[in-house]
C-alpha cells in the first residue's frame, strides 16, 4: 500500500458467499485493492452454478465480463453463447444478463462503471466482506469496514445494515440502537426490519 | 450486447514492439478505460513504459495469458495468468515485457473522482499503422472524429495538423496547429523542430 502499487493474484482472494443478489462466490478485488475510479471484482462459482447473477443494472452500470479462468455460458436478452477462457462482453444497463460456470474453477471478472459520472462505490461488496469476516469470528474486522460504508442515496440503509450486522454478529444494544436511527431516517427500515432474518437476534 | 475472443481482438503494431488490442474502441466503452497487449514476440515490450502524470489514472493490469515481467517503480515482478498489479500512484514509472508469444495482458483505468473520458492517445495509437502507409486522409478522419468529442484537446489538434501537413492539407494544418499552440504553447515549441511540418515551416503565421 505504501508504495503506490500492489502484486495481487485472484487465486489470494477468498471466495465468499453472501452476494445480495445470489450467483457466484465474491473475489472481493474492489475492496481489497481500494479501487476507486471503477468497480471490479472477480467471481467464481461451482460447476452449473450461477458465476453471474441473472440481473440487470438498475444503477446505470455498464459492464465488461472478462472469462479470466474456465468457461462459462452466457445468456444476454435471451441469447445464450459460450463464453471460452478469453472472452469478452459489453452489456449495457439495460441489457439482462446472467451466466453458468462450465468449468471447474472458473474466474470471471466483472468490471463496471456509469458513464459520465465519477465512480462511487455503493458499499454492497464491502458488506458481503464485512459479514465474512464476521461469520468467522472476526467480529471486530468486520465492524471496521460496517463503519466505513458510504453514506449511500437513502440515508437510513448505512444504520439498517449496521443493525444487522451487529444482530448476527456483535452487539445486540448497538444493533438495536442503528436499527432505531434507520427507522428515524425511514420508514423503509420498519418495513425491511419486520421480515428480515439477519435481525432475528433482536426482535421482540 | 457486444462480444469478442481477446485472439479477435484488432493488432496495432507499435514502434515499441508491443501491440495494441483495443477494446474500449470497439466497445464504445464509456465508462473506463479498457485495452488489451500483447508483445510482438516473445521479450518484446508488452506495456509501454509510461507514468500517468498526465491522465492521473489508477491502473490495473491483469495477465490473461502467458507470462509478463513488470517494472514498477523500479522494481521486477513476473506475473502469469490471474496475476495483477494495481498502480495507485499516478507518479509510478511502469512498464512490462512479454516473456511468452502468447502473453495478453489486460490494462484497465480511469481517474478516481472524475467521469471517465476517452483517451487522446487511443485514436492516435489507431492511427499508427495508417500513418507507416501514408493513408494520410483515413488517418485525419481518425482525429477529426476524436476531436468531435473533444475539440480543445491540443494534442489530437497537434497530431492532426502534424497528418494535414504530411497529407497536402496546408492550410488546415496551419489552423490546426495554430489552436493546439494557442491552447498550450509548448506545442508552438515542438512544431519548431517537428519534421512533419517541413512543408508548411516558411508560411506566414506558422506558430513558432
Amino acid at each position: 500500500m505504501s508504495k503506490g502499487y500492489e502484486i495481487l493474484s485472484l487465486d489470494d482472494l477468498e471466495p465468499l458467499p453472501g452476494n445480495p443478489t445470489g450467483g457466484g462466490l465474491l473475489l472481493p478485488l474492489r475492496h481489497t485493492l481500494g479501487l476507486r475510479a471503477f468497480g471490479a471484482n472477480a467471481w467464481t462459482a461451482e460447476l452449473g452454478r450461477h458465476i453471474v447473477p441473472p440481473h440487470e443494472e438498475e444503477s446505470g452500470d455498464e459492464e465488461l465480463y472478462v472469462v479470466v479462468r474456465g468457461r462459462a455460458r452466457f445468456t444476454v436478452d435471451g441469447n445464450a453463447f459460450d463464453a471460452p477462457e478469453g472472452t469478452l462482453v459489453h452489456v449495457t444497463a439495460g441489457e439482462h444478463r446472467e451466466a453458468i460456470a462450465e468449468e471447474e474453477g472458473t474466474i470471471v471478472l466483472a468490471v463496471g462503471a456509469t458513464p459520465g459520472r465519477p465512480f462511487e462505490r455503493r458499499g454492497w461488496d464491502d458488506v458481503v466482506v464485512a459479514f465474512a469476516h464476521g461469520a468467522a469470528g472476526r467480529v471486530a474486522e468486520g465492524r471496521t469496514v460496517m463503519h466505513d460504508l458510504p453514506d449511500g442515496e437513502a440515508s437510513w440503509v448505512k444504520p439498517y445494515n449496521l443493525a444487522c450486522y451487529e444482530a448476527r454478529f456483535g452487539d445486540r444494544d448497538r444493533a438495536r440502537a442503528h436499527l432505531d436511527e434507520a427507522i428515524a431516517r425511514s420508514d423503509d427500515a420498519r418495513e425491511y426490519a419486520a421480515h428480515d432474518s439477519d435481525l432475528d437476534s433482536i426482535r421482540e | 450486447m457486444k462480444r469478442a475472443h481477446v485472439d479477435e481482438l484488432d493488432r496495432v503494431e507499435m514502434d515499441d514492439g508491443f501491440v495494441w488490442r483495443p477494446i474500449r474502441r470497439r466497445f464504445d466503452i464509456r465508462a473506463f478505460g479498457v485495452n488489451a497487449y500483447s508483445p510482438r514476440e516473445a521479450g518484446a515490450q508488452v506495456v509501454e513504459e509510461h507514468t500517468e502524470r498526465q491522465l492521473e489514472h489508477e491502473e490495473i493490469y491483469l495477465v490473461l495469458r502467458g507470462r509478463a515481467r513488470f517494472t514498477v517503480d523500479g522494481d521486477e515482478h513476473e506475473l502469469g495468468p490471474g496475476q495483477l498489479v494495481f498502480i495507485r500512484d499516478p507518479q509510478l514509472r511502469r512498464g512490462a515485457v512479454g516473456l511468452t508469444d502468447d502473453t495478453i495482458v489486460l490494462a484497465l483505468g480511469g481517474k478516481p473522482g472524475a467521469a471517465y473520458v476517452p483517451s487522446a492517445w487511443e485514436p492516435m495509437f489507431y492511427a499508427v499503422p495508417l500513418m507507416r502507409e501514408e493513408r494520410w486522409d483515413e488517418a485525419i478522419r481518425i482525429h477529426e472524429e476524436a476531436l468531435e468529442e473533444q475539440p480543445d484537446h491540443p494534442a489530437l489538434l497537434y497530431n492532426l495538423a502534424c497528418l494535414e501537413a504530411r497529407g497536402g492539407r496546408r492550410l488546415d494544418a496551419l489552423l490546426h496547429l495554430k489552436r493546439a499552440a494557442e491552447l498550450e504553447p509548448t506545442w508552438a515549441e515542438h512544431a519548431a523542430k517537428d519534421s512533419d511540418f517541413a512543408s508548411i515551416r516558411s508560411e506566414p503565421g506558422f506558430p513558432a
